[in-house]
Parts: structure tokens; sequence; C-alpha cells
């Protein structure tokens, strides 16, 4: 399991910049990043993964994430980016096994490898599309398809860009719910607050670049949400209503 | 289905080296058959069998690296400039060894400027690739045909050059590209499981572990060696890595370890067939430059993908 500090993180592209100061994370915890669109949740987890370059450090178990080699990083942490895509007819199966290649050292897949495949095929509901072609699956379909790849990597920190995006609404409750009950941290941007709220347990509030705040579920209060999103947000804690301000 | 195809390939490199202007019967050949044969038929569709491999698996690496189905040496405009960078060296005099090396050099600058065109945003558009690659052809064509009118003296040599073909084979340049095919396709196959990868977006291959940057720049450097070094020895035959990588795919799936085994093959069966068409096609012993058959059938292909593939390309 590995911890996740981040110091002094700064990014600027045009006229937007990122600037986190302080954050860590430890093994185990499920982090929800919310903020309206553009506010950097999606360029802090490519910071994170390592896919855009900025200053400040990012620190895994006390390793700077640019001297972890690309090779390795894949054995630390996985990534489902917001718009994933795939060239040429590979069959949902081949699309899941791709998440064992960290594990492979250059060799075939193992038989292991096809057996955890299987495994999380089933996990995700998706044993009776195996032998489809990629391309040829719905939205939603190809987004699970997707997560199970991303879930068969093993890695002990998992980024996930709007995992639940083209879901509906069971496979969407089936998915956060799966996550909740995994031992990896898991980081990922939600644009839904109920079901953050619900399925995470910590909460980074980005605006405008900045990490407004950094609370617990129940330091989690329509006060914070109004000033995140900039409408007006009553309700508890088992769902948040919203309105225009 | 494999067996088969391998069957099919041995009993058409057979074949093919008894058809031609006279046809050989092998059981009862003369020993000036037997020397044609020997001499002319064999090393001519060995050597027609390892260009075509080298066009299919460059055409298979291609396609891949720059996510685009419509991506060949010719169409990436890889084969032009590689073409130019061979008839400079000629008309400039520079020793044959070298001319291999100019076209690699040139076809990797063409293929370069292809690529940084038609890449936005991270995101390689498939319509803009194909555009840049148009415009390397036209520009490319231009600066040969002012090489053939500014160096009169390497006229001839340049122009025999540009018909492309298999009309002067020998045993060394033979060994010479089987050498280039053999390291090439060595180099994809070790890393067929991370070509895969590149099927998918960037920062997904790269969070699974591929450097794809590193990989790219293997795969582009690796496949337009194949084109130089096909180019440098018979001239721009086009279309041969457009049409098979997608019948091996349409055969035997999209995993690289078998599509870059079976573009290769499905290449050389290719090429074979279209040059024993184009030495026996015209009656009297003449013989149509083997890439006129090529462009055709390669042409035709293309204009079907463009067909069956029209909304995915021009929304990229």
């Amino acid at each position: 399991m590995a911890e996740l500090l981040i110091e002094n993180l700064n990014f600027r592209r045009g006229d937007f910049q990122l600037q986190l100061d302080h954050v860590k994370i430890t093994p185990g915890e499920k982090v929800a990043i919310l903020g309206e669109n553009g506010s950097g949740k999606s360029t802090f987890l490519h910071l994170l993964s390592g896919m855009l370059l900025g200053h400040g450090e990012i620190l895994y178990s006390g390793r700077d994430l640019h001297q972890i080699p690309v090779a390795e990083r894949a054995r630390l942490f996985s990534l489902l980016t917001q718009f994933s895509y795939l060239i040429f007819p590979f069959s949902v199966e081949e699309v899941v096994l791709f998440g064992r290649f960290p594990h492979t050292q250059g060799n075939s897949f193992s038989e292991t490898d096809k057996e955890l495949s299987e495994q999380q095929l089933k996990k995700l509901d998706l044993l009776h599309l195996r032998n489809r072609q990629f391309s040829q699956l719905s939205g939603g379909e190809k987004r699970r398809v997707m997560l199970a790849r991303v879930l068969n990597q093993q890695a002990p920190i998992i980024y996930l860009d709007e995992p639940n995006a083209s879901l509906d609404i069971r496979h969407t409750l089936e998915i956060f719910e799966l996550l909740s009950n995994r031992d990896e941290t898991v980081i990922s941007p939600v644009h839904d607050i109920n079901l953050a709220e619900r399925f995470f347990e910590r909460f980074l509030l980005l605006k405008q670049g900045s990490l407004l705040a950094d609370v617990s579920r129940e330091q989690l209060t329509p006060e914070l949400l109004t000033e995140t999103y900039d409408v007006q947000v009553t309700g508890g804690t088992a769902a948040f209503t919203f309105s225009q301000l | 289905m494999k067996k088969l195809l391998i069957i099919i390939f041995l009993f058409t490199l057979s074949v093919s080296c008894l058809i031609g202007s006279t046809a050989i019967n092998p059981l009862d050949a003369s020993p000036v058959e037997r020397d044609i044969l020997l001499s002319l038929r064999l090393p001519r569709v060995l050597f027609s069998a390892v260009i075509g491999a080298m066009l299919g698996l460059s055409g298979s690496v291609y396609q891949l690296t720059l996510k685009n189905p419509l991506a060949d040496s010719f169409t990436t405009g890889a084969a032009s400039s590689s073409a130019l960078g061979a008839v400079l060296a000629i008309a400039f005099g520079l020793p044959l060894p070298l001319v291999p090396l100019t076209a690699l050099i040139t076809g990797l600058l063409g293929l370069m400027t292809v690529y940084r065109l038609s890449k936005t945003n991270g995101v390689i558009n498939p319509v803009t690739m194909i555009l840049a690659g148009v415009v390397m052809n036209i520009v490319a064509s231009s600066v040969i045909s002012f090489a053939k009118y500014f160096f009169e003296d390497s006229l001839s040599s340049i122009v025999f050059w540009l018909m492309g073909g298999f009309f002067v084979v020998d045993w060394s340049k033979l060994l010479l590209c089987t050498t280039v095919l053999v390291i090439a396709y060595l180099l994809f196959a070790g890393r067929a499981l991370q070509l895969n990868l590149l099927a998918l977006d960037e920062h997904s291959a790269q969070s699974l572990g591929v450097n794809v940057d590193r990989l790219r720049t293997i795969a582009f450097v690796g496949a337009t060696a194949l084109v130089a070094v096909a180019v440098s020895h018979t001239g721009i035959i086009g279309f041969v890595g457009l049409i098979v990588p997608h019948v091996a795919r349409s055969l035997f799936g999209s995993d690289m370890k078998q599509n870059l085994f079976f573009s290769s093959l499905l290449g050389a069966l290719l090429l074979i067939l279209a040059d024993t068409a184009s030495r026996s096609i015209i009656p009297g012993g003449a013989e149509l430059p083997v890439g006129i058959i090529t462009s055709l059938l390669g042409g035709v292909f293309f204009l079907y993908l463009l067909q069956t593939r029209r909304e995915r390309f021009w929304h990229g």
C-alpha cells in the first residue's frame, strides 16, 4: 500500500492555474474530488498520475513520482481516463486482459492473468459480453469494460476520472458499492454530490484551481458546497438539493 | 486457417517461379530453363516476397501507432519522402550503400512532419493526417521532378529507379532486405504486447506502464527503415501496407502478435501475385511496373475503407 503526499503542487496552462499546498492521502482512503467544470479536477488527476508535469512534489511512499519509471508506476497506480477509446476491433476479454500488462514483465499473459481477468468480467457484469468487439458496445458498457481493465491492474491506488459517466443508475450504484468496499485507495472526481457523499469518506473541494476545503463526510456541509459550486445548496447528509442562487 | 494460409503462400511462391514470359515445367526443364528458374525467377520471387513482407509489416505498425486505419507508407508520405532521399542520393552520386540511409533520414523527416501536423492536443486527427500525407507526396514529387530536370547526368538512373519493380534482382540485395526485415520483425514482435496497448488512448497506455514516446519512436524508426530500404531497391510500391493489415485483422483478430506475422505473410503473398501478374499480363514478354497493379488494388480498397468508415473519419 502506498501513501500519497502532495506538497506545493503548482501547474499553469494559459490563464488557468492549479495550486495545492499540502495534501496527504493514507492507504485505503476513498477520496472524491468535487468542483465545478474547469476547477481543475481532471488536471489534478493527470498531475498525480504523471500525465502532466507540474512544479512541487508528488511523493508515493516518500518517492518522487518523476523518479519512478513508467513501468513501475503502473504497479503503483491505475487510471481510468475521462475519454478512453480504442482503435481496431479488440474483444472485451482482450481489453480487460490489457490491465494485466504491468505484471507480465514483457512476457505473454499467464493463465493467472486470464483467470483474474475473468473474475473482473464477472464482478462488473460483463461475462456475457466477453467475446463481443469493444467498438460495438454501448457507451455504458464500454465504460464498465475500461473500469474492469483498470481494476485488473491491481494497483494500490486507483484514479478514476468520473467513473460513472455514461452509466445507468443500477450500474452506477453497483460500481460505487464495489469501489467503496475495496482495500485500495480510490481518488476520483465525481459530479454527483449525493453519490459522492454516500460512497466516499473524504472530499477535496476545488474552486478555480485552488483547494477550497479538505474535509471528511461529517464536515461536508451545504455551505461548503454552496461556496464550491456557486449554487444554493440545502439539505442534510442523506441528500442535497440544488436550486439557482 | 493459419496453416492453410502458409500452405497457400508456399504454393504461390513455387508456382510463380514457373510462370512468366516462358512457362517452365520443373520436371522437364532444359538447362537454359533451369538457369532462368534459379538465377532469375527464384531470386525475383523471393525478393518480391521480402519486399511485400516489409511493406505489410510497416503498414501494420503505422496503422496502430498512428491510430489510423488508412495509414501506410504511401498515405503517410513516408514512401515518397524516402524516395526523395534516394533520388537525391542518386543525383549527387553518393555511394550505393548510402542510398537507403539517405532514404531513411528523409523518410523519417517526412513522417514526423505529417505526424506533427496531424496531432492536436495529443490526439491524431486521421483526416488531417491523410491530407498532410497528400501534401508530403506532392512536395516530394515536385522536388524529384526538379532533380530529374537539374541533374541531367543522373536522369537515366533516376528514371529507371523510379519506375519501380523487380527488374534487377541479385542475391546480395535479397540478403540485405531479408536482414532488415528479420531485424525489424524481431524488434516489433518482442514488443507486440506493448504495441497492442497503443490501440488505447495515450494516457491509458501510459498508465499501463508503456513508455509511449519511446515505443512510438522505435515503431516509427523501425517501420520507416523497412520502407526506406524497400523503396531504395524497388521504387515506390504503394498500398500493400494499407491492404494487408486489414485483411490480417479480419482473419486473425487485432492482437499485434498475430497481426505482425500475418501482415508480413499476406504482404509477401500479395506482392508475389502482383509481380507474377505484372510479368505475365502483357503477351510477348513485356512487363508492367508492379506498382501499377498494387496502386490499382490499393486505390479501390482505400475507397472501400472511406465508404465503410466515413462517419468515423470525418468525426475524428
